[in-house]
């Protein structure tokens, strides 16, 4: 086992797990109804002993808030992208193994939706199938799974290519008993590095989509939906827009931070 | 001149999954469209007659086909919200659209390039972790987020530009590029930090290689060798990254244009699915995607032109 | 006279997660003007540090020299210490008073810049000329490497040639400024042997003619013995010996050169043996003597290939279409017979790995025959195939690439066995432990991972996997050419051990001749996908015929310093291409025999 050399993976493993940590735990210790009561005399009221994050529009407590938020955006970002490793993995692993007619076919789709900005994709299957949490899911989950199938396609191509597969077939072993004893945990810390980069990038979608209100809906707490609440009060009460913005950042930045590290110790080539 | 012909059916193709993955995007999808647009709580009779305006009533097959005839003959239809001809629409917009896409880019090249290979050079030394970390914390701020600070900023705070709208080109250009420039500078500064990344990693692979050594062996002088040796080899690979983005930029103008409430492409968008304007909504998706397949056309075309080894090959 | 270069004590350290790195440690030569010095070690010796010290390239590569002197001699005949000079004089001296040329022809020229660009921007830097004075210099330079139509490279890129003519350029650049000290770092390694030739041929020509010196990396002990006038010995970072090149030959002291040179091969030495014979390994005197002499019996022929034909569609277009085909094999024929070695030998491209692999039909044949015990491999399918794969198996060249690094060696060993069900549970372990003997590998490497394995290591347990299934015919694609000489003959020793056990036959494909005389019973010289000459080892190398290899193995070096080869400028007809429009239609191959067994291609 590799022990991380940098500073940089610690403090993102340790920022995830807090993170984490609020949003599996947070919701149960919380009192049951602290994110939702509205307290009508400290409407928007800045950052104090009584509320530590300050308040929004109506009252409501921002630290509850930003922690039940936790939980649906950590939620749909994770969802959306086993999704897309689901849909992704099986297309990209047989395009890449058996190369030919059925990777041409399979991979002028997937350029094809290529084509498509993901954000773009995902608001209008999000539109067409109507916004909710469920949805957003299928939204965010469809939306990535391209990219997802073509890095899985180049990494099984290489691998497939390698010395040792031509050996496991030269002695007697089928196709798939080669694609999972030898394709798939060598594409695996490709599939780790990616899978940890798309769920940074499903976190800023989600939040995107339900900034546009195209996502989650109230009265559920999201941080998107926060800091699109927060925009008709920016001069007034700015901390409303800070507190979920940054709830955002520090956790894609915790998994961008994993994701460059782990790309440095699990792929030679960038070292 | 095969090779021309060869891409130009290829393009074409191409143009053709697009209808088809636009059309299955927002018609097979579970869902009645007229009840979309409408909304639950609408009459029936009211209901049947948005249906039959649509043509929702024909075979999957036969709208297709009625949908793709129109964009080839430049009958894109009217919109519901707008009640306007699409194509109008589109070409007044795409250049509000436009322009902010191409300051953003710019934005993005003129920061990332000096930046990426700086940190390329100074290779984990302080250098590269300034670099590093300030672009690492740039790809990790949802673009909307530093909209907000913009606005917070150089439009509350300062008053230095306007915070919203949009003026038409041919009134006022300076106008334009005033109201157009702090939404790009928010695209711009996210780019940025993307391309700083992609920079940074593809001088470092190409500062390890021999012609690298080779050119030092020469007694070139450090400077030379980074910025005309290496920088050569690491614009044709950069530029192709930055063509990527353009896919990821008309993805971000959705968010961006609404927030600044800047009227270009991306806002339209947002305004057709909000109002669930179908035909709207078919024609910006499809004009987007075509764009960016087209962009990313041109920037292999230009890779052809920087990079001899594919020029002559 | 004056030494151009006196290294003194010179220590190099690299700083790495780890701590710090001694690089080299208490490196002292001279090298004086218009001599060779030939630096020889394997990989790790620390060569290569020396050479990039001495140009101060080390620095880049995160070294620093922490300790030593090493004076230069300017041409204005002052001295400077390299090891103290600022970076400005540093500036001067590289390209300019030192040329440098690397080990990748194929990387080392700047892929985005025209030829004359880059053997012009050091002759303005250095002597100030203008652009005009310098291309004309440029075009003199190109025809002094004796370039084939110096005018149009100079317009060209980098890919547009091939690996040799962009050596040549390499050579070229760096002897633009007229430099008094050629360093040349492992120059040939990664060319083809008749390419070698005519590089080493052009340096001694250069040398000779300009009076410089050279400083001249290899790892390879024949090259040396072409080459040095004088040697210098390394291993791990310091001097072993130094000496004269024909005391290092003829009466080396160390023991550590003495192993290195009972390694090599010599080519011709084989001369009037009819068997193959054992690598000498020091201290293995009486494993070789014990050689058993090769049991007599029927010749019984194993392998059969008729008329095999293999072609790789070149595809283009939208459509993704064939336009033309790679003819890699060529209607070629050859038989193999039980517990002997056939050897296929040509350059890179000849199309002898092609043919190694549409024997397994790992890459589908267009046409022609396989019979293996007169099983006919081309007829079979599916399940059937896979069966028949039971008598073949094979060993790839790279030992880092041929294994998966995800699994256990045990089980990698282990998976044919399981593939066919053949033993599972107690036995299976058993005949894995069995292996793992038999290729003398500790049985705790059993459950270790392929990193943790030196090159030689991982080669044994690649034919070990091969083993398992208790082959016939191994096909050993460059098996061995990757691994350190010491290391190489180890394994050749190996291999011919199993084959006296076990009765194995070999399909040895390689480039090394030196190698190939002392392995092979049987040897085919291919080129352009075509066997050109095939017969008994002792015909082709008494009594080469066909044109080509004559040229091939004249173009070998051989490891003795009394037979040198390379004085005059070599130049060898290039190697044409085998790409063909779709249509085309080969003529077939046909052959006259000269001597009983032994065939020449007829054209």
């Amino acid at each position: 086992m590799k022990r991380f050399k940098t500073t940089k993976g610690l403090i993102g493993i340790v920022v995830l797990l807090a993170i984490a940590l609020v949003a599996i735990v947070g919701p149960m210790v919380i009192p049951p109804d602290a994110a939702t009561a509205m307290d009508m005399h400290a409407r928007r009221a800045p950052p104090s002993l009584a509320h530590v994050f300050g308040t929004d529009q109506l009252g409501r407590d921002l630290m509850y808030r930003v922690i039940l938020g936790a939980r649906t955006s950590l939620e749909i970002a994770v969802s959306a992208v086993v999704m897309s490793i689901v849909f992704g993995l099986p297309l990209g692993l047989i395009s890449g193994y058996f190369g030919g007619f059925v990777d041409n076919v399979l991979m002028r789709l997937v350029d094809t939706l290529l084509a498509f900005p993901a954000l773009l994709l995902a608001l209008t299957i999000s539109a067409v199938l109507g916004p909710n949490v469920q949805n957003t899911i299928i939204a965010i989950g469809i939306a990535f799974t391209p990219f997802l199938a073509r890095i899985i396609r180049g990494e099984a191509l290489k691998v497939t290519q390698m010395p040792y597969v031509e050996a496991a077939r030269a002695s007697g072993t089928t196709d798939g008993m080669i694609m999972v004893r030898h394709v798939l945990p060598n594409i695996r810390p490709a599939l780790i590095v990616q899978g940890t980069i798309s769920l940074a990038f499903a976190i800023l979608a989600e939040a995107g989509l339900s900034f546009l209100g195209l996502g989650t809906q109230p009265p559920a707490a999201s941080w998107g939906l926060m800091i699109q609440a927060s925009r008709d009060q920016l001069d007034i009460a700015p901390w409303t827009a800070v507190v979920p913005g940054l709830a955002v950042a520090l956790t894609v930045l915790g998994l961008n931070m994993l994701g460059d590290v782990l790309r440095d110790i699990l792929d030679p080539r960038s070292k | 001149m095969t090779y021309v012909i060869n891409r130009l059916l290829s393009v074409i193709l191409t143009l053709f999954l697009i209808t088809l993955v636009t059309f299955a995007v927002t018609n097979i999808l579970p869902g009645d469209v007229a009840m979309m647009i409408m909304g639950t709580q609408s009459n029936p009779a009211a209901l049947a007659g948005l249906r039959e305006s649509l043509g929702l009533n024909d075979p999957l097959l036969v709208q297709y086909a009625h949908w793709v005839t129109g964009l080839l003959t430049g009958d894109w239809g009217n919109s519901l919200i707008f009640k306007k001809p699409i194509v109008e629409l589109l070409i007044q917009k795409a250049v509000a659209s436009g322009i902010i896409v191409a300051m953003s880019m710019t934005i993005a090249l003129v920061l990332a390039v000096p930046l990426g290979v700086w940190a390329a050079v100074h290779r984990d030394r302080w250098q590269d972790t300034v670099s590093s970390s300030a672009s690492l914390l740039g790809v990790s701020l949802p673009d909307f987020f530093w909209g907000i600070v913009m606005i917070l900023v150089f439009a509350r705070a300062l008053g230095w530009f306007p915070s919203s709208g949009f003026v038409e080109p041919s009134q006022d250009l300076w106008g334009t590029l005033q109201h157009a420039f702090l939404p790009s500078l928010a695209l711009g500064l996210g780019l940025m930090a993307h391309l700083t990344r992609m920079t940074r990693s593809t001088m470092t692979g190409i500062l390890s290689q021999e012609f690298i050594r080779v050119a030092r062996a020469k007694g070139l002088a450090e400077r030379t060798v980074i910025w005309r040796y290496a920088l050569a080899n690491a614009i044709g690979p950069v530029i192709t990254i930055a063509g990527l983005q353009i896919g990821y930029l008309f993805g971000s103008i959705i968010v961006m244009e609404t927030l600044f409430g800047y009227t270009g492409m991306g806002w339209l968008t947002y305004q057709a699915l909000l109002n669930r304007d179908l035909p709207l909504i078919q024609d910006t998706v499809f004009l987007i995607a075509a764009v960016v397949m087209l962009t990313n056309l041109a920037v292999d075309l230009l890779y052809v032109l920087i990079d001899p080894r594919i020029r002559l090959g | 006279m004056k030494d151009i270069v006196t290294v003194d004590h010179l220590r190099v350290e690299f700083s790495t997660d780890g701590g710090t790195v001694v690089g080299v440690e208490d490196v002292s030569f001279a090298i004086a003007p218009g001599e060779t010095l030939c630096v020889v070690g394997e990989s790790g010796s620390g060569k290569s540090v020396t050479s990039l010290s001495l140009m101060r390239l080390v620095e880049f590569g995160g070294g620093t020299i922490a300790r030593g002197a090493m004076n230069f001699t300017r041409a204005d005949g002052s001295t400077l210490d390299v090891a103290a000079a600022s970076p400005q004089v540093m500036g001067g001296v590289r390209g300019n008073e030192i040329g440098m040329i690397f080990q990748e022809p194929m990387t080392a020229l700047n892929p985005v810049f025209t030829i004359e660009r880059q053997l012009t921007d050091g002759l303005m830097l250095h002597k100030g000329l203008t652009q005009q004075a310098a291309t004309a210099r440029a075009l003199d330079l190109l025809k002094s490497v004796r370039i084939p139509e110096p005018e149009r490279r100079l317009r060209q890129y980098p890919h547009e040639l091939s690996g040799g003519m962009r050596q040549r350029v390499v050579i070229a650049m760096a002897m633009a400024c007229e430099p008094k000290l050629l360093i040349a770092d492992e120059p040939t390694t990664a060319l083809d042997v008749t390419i070698q030739a005519e590089i080493l041929a052009l340096i001694n020509r250069l040398k000779r003619e300009n009076g410089m010196a050279v400083l001249f990396i290899t790892h390879d002990m024949a090259v040396v013995a072409q080459m040095a006038d004088r040697v210098v010995v390394m291993y791990r970072g310091r001097i072993v010996e130094t000496g004269t090149v024909q005391q290092i030959f003829e009466n080396p002291r160390e023991d550590y050169t003495k192993a290195l040179l009972a390694a090599v091969p010599k080519l011709g030495e084989m001369k009037g043996k009819a068997q193959p014979e054992r690598m000498r390994l020091i201290g293995d005197e009486a494993a070789r003597a014990a050689q058993a002499a090769p049991k007599a019996r029927k010749p019984k022929v194993l392998l059969e290939v008729n008329n095999l034909t293999t072609r790789f569609p070149v595809k283009g277009g939208i459509l993704r279409r064939t336009v033309a085909q790679v003819h890699a094999v060529e209607d070629v024929s050859f038989s193999i017979n039980v517990g002997e070695n056939l050897a296929l030998v040509g350059e890179s491209g000849c199309g002898k790995s092609s043919c190694g692999r549409s024997i397994l039909r790992l890459i589908e044949p267009a046409s022609g025959e396989i019979k293996i015990n007169g099983n006919d491999i081309r007829a079979l399918r599916g399940p059937d195939l896979r069966r028949a794969r039971v008598d073949m198996q094979m060993v790839f060249q790279d030992p880092f690439a041929s294994l998966n690094p995800y699994r256990r060696l045990k089980a990698q060993v282990a998976e044919p066995i399981q593939n066919f069900g053949l033993a599972s549970g107690a036995e299976l372990e058993a005949r894995v432990l069995d292996l793992f003997d038999r290729v003398r590998l500790p049985r705790d490497f059993m459950n270790r991972y392929p990193h943790e394995l030196s090159g030689g290591q991982r080669q044994r347990v690649a034919i070990a996997r091969a083993l398992a299934l208790n082959p016939k015919l191994i096909v050993a694609d460059e098996a061995v050419s990757a691994l350190d000489v010491s290391v190489q003959a180890q394994v050749l020793n190996l291999m011919m051990e199993l084959q006296e056990d076990l009765g194995l036959s070999y399909l040895f494909i390689s480039h090394d001749m030196a190698v190939v005389e002392r392995v092979a019973h049987q040897v085919g010289v291919m080129y352009l996908g075509r066997i050109v000459e095939i017969g008994p080892r002792a015909a082709i190398f008494d009594n080469p015929s066909h044109p080509y290899t004559r040229s091939l193995l004249s173009a070998v070096p051989i490891a003795d310093p009394a037979k040198r080869r390379f004085a005059d400028d070599l130049n060898f007809k290039p190697i044409s291409s085998p790409i063909h429009p779709l249509g085309y239609k080969p003529a077939p191959s046909t052959y006259a025999q000269i001597a009983p067994g032994h065939y020449v291609l007829q054209n």
